[in-house]
């Protein structure tokens, strides 16, 4: 089990690195590629009619006028080994893993991305509490109760939930319950720790939008598997031998359906805390999403890298956690 | 049956929770105050472009919210241009000069802020003098000398810490100043020696040529003392040290700014701001629609960017009688117009550029910026109403023919030896809307004479660094026609002119002379503007200039940006500031 994971932990370093060299490759070589110049490229990062020399001199501050391998070296010895930068006043460290400097703001990128995390987490971990919860729940109803007005009721709802965008619902449940009926006013992101009741009342309508779509996913998935899982023969064995209706739903059914739905919800849970840029835009919530979209408006090199680097990470841990898991379940997964 | 019980107990406990939360937790825009009530004053519809609503100097222990749907460029006065933010900064600095504070044209005068008095020029041009009031305090109690503005100027020659904000110093003043590296980087601690502080109270700056609109320079951010013992370079945008009505109490980097009264400021030495509310949020990164509906429902003050609302809001408001009233519609000191190259044949020929002018359909063009109300007035001139010195003309029938002039554009085309019109290439950003919109419709109004264009879209953010604004680019891809959009750094015509159609600002990449006008007239007159320092006579220049260009058709105007702002029931001092287009910040207070 330990030569697993630390097996899978080296591909994920080699992953992230192949992920780094991409992402780098698409917003620094390629524009050069295009033809376009390290002084144009800078013109960018200065503001209105700016003289030649001011844009010289970012240009060499930013490294833009050197290779390519050479700006991807510095930006993989920050990640590993941390950068000093100078803020005029004083040099400060930015400790490893330093993803540079922001273009625009001249702060480091990884306490920003840090300090969005939260508001991302809060929002992903909250919605998907619901929707597994939820959809899971309304799935193995509606595949026992299958063909009732319930299963047809619920599959319809869920239907409606997977058609529906977010930027739909999210503006539908705002309009209705933010601004006409203000049940939840002003939604603002209030750390937990500051005031847990306002934290969960801020984020009641984010969470249900966002669940509401994965939900209806899962209850969609839940039900096919357990249509399929109860149909199999190891279930009629185990009614034959007199087990209770709900162990044999519980135990046999449910968690042999379970399976697909472990991997896919690690998967969304994983894109997901690597930014839900609709959810937090309709809202006005300043997480990764958010901060991705600000990254890629403002053409921030560092920090759409850094967003970029960051999700990854999240989707191939999350991927990790999701196959030790298999691993633990199944041994023939740790060969 | 006890456990479902213990659940459903606890399900009910969390839902009574979040209800009295949602009871309970709301931020605040009102709340009880000091002073006295607001007065009567201008009501209804754009009662804000010329009237003070809601006059009142009433302190308000509630919180003036702002909304914003992007983020500052950056909130160190060294380091910022955006309109929006020119505005805002002054909740927190003083810069040397700034505008009056009242609506209507009166507000495009520049007044003294922490100088005592306009800056007095020497005979030849080359020096302004300025006394700052003595007793102007920072945050901290401590008082703000003449050194502290020269530092501050000094900090905006380090064009790698403060890259953003306009670089006017480095082009006018005399000295060491075209090679000086600002504070940081001046190992000889020469300092910038074109500004002089003989006192405490005095700064002098020596120019490198005449420039009569120094005081306009002046009251850019730029000279908001800065305590050298405070600074913190590229940091001190997280905590800009405060001499206006408010100080930062935090600043969480494009998220979050509050701001607290500051304690030391005096309203006697800063009549053109007020401090009337407990607190001043900033909210950045908002989704613009939950902006206005925030706006609409009374949880938010004001939408910072002061741009307008959106297409949803704006629907909202102009059917309702009663939002309507609370609305105003103004000017906002910006034109939406597209540069005709002088350079990209057939274009070379003024006769082919003054056929996109007479063949250009304005009204269609309205409509894709929006319409009159959020796109903006036809215009027939460059420089929109709110420039000193502005006046109305119309050489190509822009406003009695709207809807264009085929017969005179096929003149003019004849009079260009293309009789059957040619063909040239539009560019314009690809990611705004309305600027697709007018490309298109412009496209379709060149068409009825003959004139084909191709249409080349580019990303706004390398608009100006990659394609338009690299002459070369613009000439190997035959773009006669580019779209733009301008607001000046101040309020005059050569604020407004000299960027835009000025010879010796013609450069290789963010050019913004895109039309390559090197007009001696126009440079001329442009040179004549600066020197001059009656300002009568200055202001007269204003038109001449503004006729040149449109003789040499190097712009066709297409309108003067509009946008409809709401202004909140509970808003007191809420006027439109006509230098900024939008509500002047800096007196803002709440009922």
């Amino acid at each position: 089990m330990v030569t697993f994971i630390i097996r899978r932990l080296i591909a994920t370093v080699f992953l992230l690195i192949v992920v780094s060299m991409i992402t780098f490759a698409i917003f620094f070589l390629i524009p050069r590629l295009a033809g376009q110049t390290s002084y144009q490229l800078a013109t960018q990062y200065v503001g209105r009619n700016p003289t030649r020399a001011a844009v010289l001199q970012i240009e060499a501050k930013l490294h833009l006028n050197e290779p390519i391998y050479a700006q991807y070296g510095r930006f993989l010895r920050g990640l590993v080994f941390g950068e000093h930068y100078n803020s005029g006043t004083s040099t400060t460290y930015c400790p490893p893993p330093c993803f540079g400097y922001s273009f625009k703001s001249q702060q480091p990128v990884w306490p920003q991305m840090v300090s969005s995390l939260p508001v991302t987490a809060s929002l992903a971990i909250g919605a998907a509490v619901l929707w597994l919860i939820g959809g899971v729940t309304i799935g193995v109803i509606s595949a026992l109760r299958r063909g009732t007005i319930f299963d047809r009721f619920s599959m319809g709802i869920a239907l409606a939930g997977v058609s529906l965008p977010i930027f739909f619902t999210g503006l539908i449940s705002l309009e209705l319950f933010s601004y006409k009926w203000p049940i939840f006013p002003n939604v603002t992101f209030v750390p937990l720790t500051q005031n847990p009741l306002l934290w969960a009342r801020n984020l009641v309508l984010p969470w249900v939008t966002l669940a509401f779509l994965y939900a209806a996913l899962y209850a969609r998935l839940t039900r096919a598997g357990m249509l399929e899982t109860m149909s199999e023969d190891y279930i009629r064995t185990a009614r034959a031998k007199g087990l209770q209706e709900r162990t044999v739903i519980v135990r046999h059914g449910l968690r042999a359906a379970l399976t697909p739905i472990i991997t896919i919800f690690g998967m969304d849970l994983g894109a997901l805390l690597g930014g839900a840029i609709i959810t937090e835009h309709t809202f006005s919530l300043n997480g990764l999403g958010q901060f991705t979209v600000l990254a890629v408006e403002n053409q921030d090199l560092p920090e759409i890298l850094g967003v970029t680097m960051l999700a990854a990470f999240f989707i191939i841990i999350a991927n990790l956690v999701v196959d030790i898991l298999y691993a633990v379940v199944d041994p023939r997964v740790r060969h | 049956m006890k456990r479902r019980k213990i659940m459903g107990l606890a399900a009910f406990g969390a839902v009574a929770s979040l209800a009295l939360a949602a009871c309970g937790g709301g931020s605040t825009t009102g709340g009880g105050g000091s002073g006295s009530s607001p007065a009567a004053g201008p009501t209804g519809f754009n009662a804000a472009v010329t009237g003070v609503v809601n006059p009142s100097s009433k302190k308000s222990t509630g919180t003036l919210s702002f909304g914003l749907s992007s983020t500052p460029d950056s909130t160190d006065p060294a380091n910022t241009y955006y309109a929006f933010m020119w505005n805002l900064t002054r909740l927190y600095t003083m810069p040397l000069m700034t505008y009056k504070s009242c609506p209507g044209q009166c507000g495009l005068a520049v007044v003294p802020d922490l100088a005592t008095a306009p800056g007095v020029v020497s005979d030849n041009g080359l020096t302004w003098t300025y006394h700052i009031k003595p007793n102007v305090k920072y945050e901290d109690g401590t008082t703000v000398t003449s050194a502290d503005v020269k530092y501050a100027v000094e900090r905006t020659f380090d064009r790698t810490l403060f890259p953003l904000g306009p670089s006017y110093f480095t082009l006018l003043l005399g000295g060491n100043a075209a090679k000086y590296p600002g504070p940081y980087k001046d190992k000889a601690k020469t300092g910038l020696t074109a500004v002089d502080t003989p006192n405490s109270t005095t700064i002098v700056f020596h120019l490198a040529k005449p420039f009569a609109d120094f005081n306009f320079v002046t009251a850019i951010p730029q000279t908001a003392p800065v305590p050298q013992k405070h600074d913190t370079g590229a940091n001190y945008q997280l905590h800009p040290w405060s001499t206006g009505p408010y100080k930062f109490q935090s600043y969480q980097l494009n998220k979050q700014l509050t701001m607290v009264p500051n304690t030391f400021w005096n309203a006697s030495t800063d009549p053109n701001a007020k401090q009337l509310v407990s607190k001043v949020t900033v909210t950045m990164n908002m989704n613009a629609n939950d902006i206005d509906n925030r706006l609409l429902a009374g949880d938010l003050s004001v939408d910072a960017a002061g741009t307008g609302v959106q297409a949803a809001a704006r629907a909202k408001i102009l059917s309702s009688p009663s939002l309507k009233a609370q609305s105003d519609n103004p000017i906002s000191g910006f034109l939406w117009f597209a540069y005709l190259n002088t350079k990209v044949a057939p274009l070379n020929n003024v006769n082919c550029r003054r056929a996109i002018e007479y063949a250009a359909n304005k009204v269609n063009l309205q409509t894709a910026y929006g319409g009159p109300v959020a796109g903006g007035q036809i215009a027939s001139t460059v420089a929109p109403p709110n420039v000193l010195g502005q006046k109305h003309f119309d050489l190509y029938e822009a406003t009695t023919k709207p809807q264009g002039d085929p017969a005179k554009a096929k003149q003019a085309l004849t009079a260009c030896g293309q009789p059957n019109g040619f063909t040239t290439g539009i560019g314009y950003r690809s990611d705004r809307p309305k600027e697709v919109a007018a490309a298109t419709a412009l496209q379709q109004a060149l068409s009825q004479v003959g004139i084909k264009t191709t249409l080349h879209g580019f990303p706004a953010g390398t608009y100006y660094a990659n394609f338009c604004g690299v002459p070369k680019y613009v000439h190997q891809h035959g773009l006669g026609i580019c779209f733009g959009g301008w607001a000046p750094d101040w309020p005059d015509g050569y604020g407004f002119f000299d960027f835009i159609s000025a010879g010796n600002t013609i450069g290789a990449a963010g050019n913004t002379n895109i039309e390559e006008l090197n007009d001696p007239i126009v440079n001329n007159l442009l040179d004549k503007y600066a020197t001059t320092t009656d300002a009568t006579v200055r202001n007269s220049y204003t038109s001449q200039i503004d006729h040149q260009i449109m003789v040499d058709a190097g712009i066709l105007p297409e309108v003067y940006a509009k946008s409809l702002l709401y202004r909140g029931p509970n808003l007191t001092n809420v006027y439109v500031q006509p230098y900024y287009g939008m509500y002047n910040y800096a007196v803002l207070g709440l009922k």
